[in-house]
């Protein structure tokens, strides 16, 4: 009982909190809005620089995935992290280790009402047997081609992440945490920051700046350095979609199981 | 022209599936009947229209071969057709599963018997095969 109060104390305080910040937002649309009408001093508007300057930059025709990966890359590093935050506090407060908990014991039966043999489970187990392959190269795709067309890494990721979720629901959370354990895919979350951030981090090694794309075009062997822009943006995308992959997973066995990884739905 | 009127056809008759699986949703009396409605009239009408759509793409195709990117449109759109067809009547299955695994018996009327009761309860279940 203390703790819901406690808990409640706290989103009340950030929720109070965030909605003071909303205020603090331009008008949607508001044409004197920096975004839109560029800031003080003369420079350029940032929208205008984006619609103008992206492919010639960077060769890349979406250019919302320009922005998001490339010319705001800082922000969407830590936007992954926020999504490996959230997972990290889903362990923290839901993850129960017991000992006495036996791997190997019979998963508790839901209903005695189950249809009579394994048809049923036949039926569906197949189906999604089918589906998740096709699911995850559609995933694949999303993730590979989202500088191209819509979608990216963290389309592509929630897209893997439910794959292994439609293979655990339909079959059995063991089975699919044989494939994919706890360990793998903690370490898979980590994996996929250390790839944006390492990506950022090698144009530092030859003096230019954090994210800094443009200096990679000896390590990928591109002409430009638009190109090479181009193959990190695809880089970056895939730290992403392993990051959310591995987060959505493990957000589901969490929850589904109350933290035990046991039984589940 | 005559795709056209071909895909205009299997639209319609999309379409006219559509409403009844509405209504069966609509007017239905218990879970089970309901599912039948929405499981095979969603299934099918989607089907028939997108399978329309790919059917009215051919009248895209005027030179063939320098317009064969419309064949890739085309076969995107039996790709759907593919997947529903997979997916669609699988969730109907395992829906109706759920909803009689979750305790929902399916409206009798007197006289009749519920047969799924005797095919479907299973004696209970002490120790369930690994």
């Amino acid at each position: 009982m203390k703790a819901k109060i406690f808990a409640s104390i706290a989103v009340v305080i950030t929720g109070a909190i965030l909605l003071y910040a909303v205020i603090d937002f331009p008008d949607f649309g508001d044409p004197g809005s920096p975004p839109n009408a560029g800031v003080p001093g003369g420079a350029p508007a940032a929208s205008r620089y984006y619609i103008q300057n992206t492919y010639r930059d960077s060769k890349v025709p979406n250019l919302v995935t320009a922005v998001l990966a490339d010319y705001r890359g800082y922000d969407t590093m830590f936007e992954t992290v926020v999504i490996l935050t959230a997972g990290i506090s889903i362990f923290a407060i839901l993850r129960v280790v017991r000992r006495d908990d036996d791997p190997s014991a019979p998963e508790p039966v839901a209903s005695d009402r189950t249809i009579d043999g394994d048809h049923h489970r036949i039926i569906v187990g197949i189906t999604c047997r089918i589906a998740a392959p096709l699911i995850q190269i559609f995933a694949l795709y999303v993730v590979a081609h989202g500088h191209y067309s819509p979608g990216g890494g963290f389309q592509g990721g929630v897209m893997l992440g439910a794959s292994f979720i439609l293979l655990a629901l339909s079959g059995s959370l063991r089975e699919t945490l044989a494939r994919f354990s706890e360990r793998d895919y903690t370490r898979l979350a980590f994996v996929g920051i250390l790839i944006y951030a390492g990506l950022g981090l090698l144009p530092m090694w030859v003096g230019r700046n954090f994210l800094d794309y443009g200096a990679l075009s000896g390590l990928f062997m591109t002409k430009g350095e638009e190109m090479a822009r181009s193959h990190s943006m695809l880089g970056v995308e895939i730290g992403v979609a392993i990051t959310v992959m591995s987060i959505m997973f493990a957000m589901f066995a969490n929850l589904s199981t109350r933290g035990r990884l046991q039984g589940g739905l | 022209m005559i795709v056209t009127i071909l895909s205009i056809l299997l639209i319609v008759t999309g379409l006219v599936f559509f409403l009844g699986a509405a209504v069966g949703l609509m007017r239905f009396p218990d879970f089970y009947c309901r599912m039948h409605a929405a499981g095979k009239g969603d299934t099918l009408s989607s089907l028939l229209v997108v399978s329309g759509f790919a059917l009215y793409q051919l009248n895209d195709i005027r030179d063939f071969p320098s317009d064969w990117p419309v064949l890739l449109v085309i076969l995107k759109l039996l790709a759907v057709v593919t997947f529903i067809y997979l997916t669609s009547p699988t969730s109907t299955s395992a829906l109706a599963d759920a909803g009689w695994e979750d305790g929902i018996d399916p409206v009798i009327e007197p006289g009749h018997e519920n047969h799924l009761e005797d095919d479907c309860r299973k004696p209970p279940v002490s120790s369930p095969q690994p």
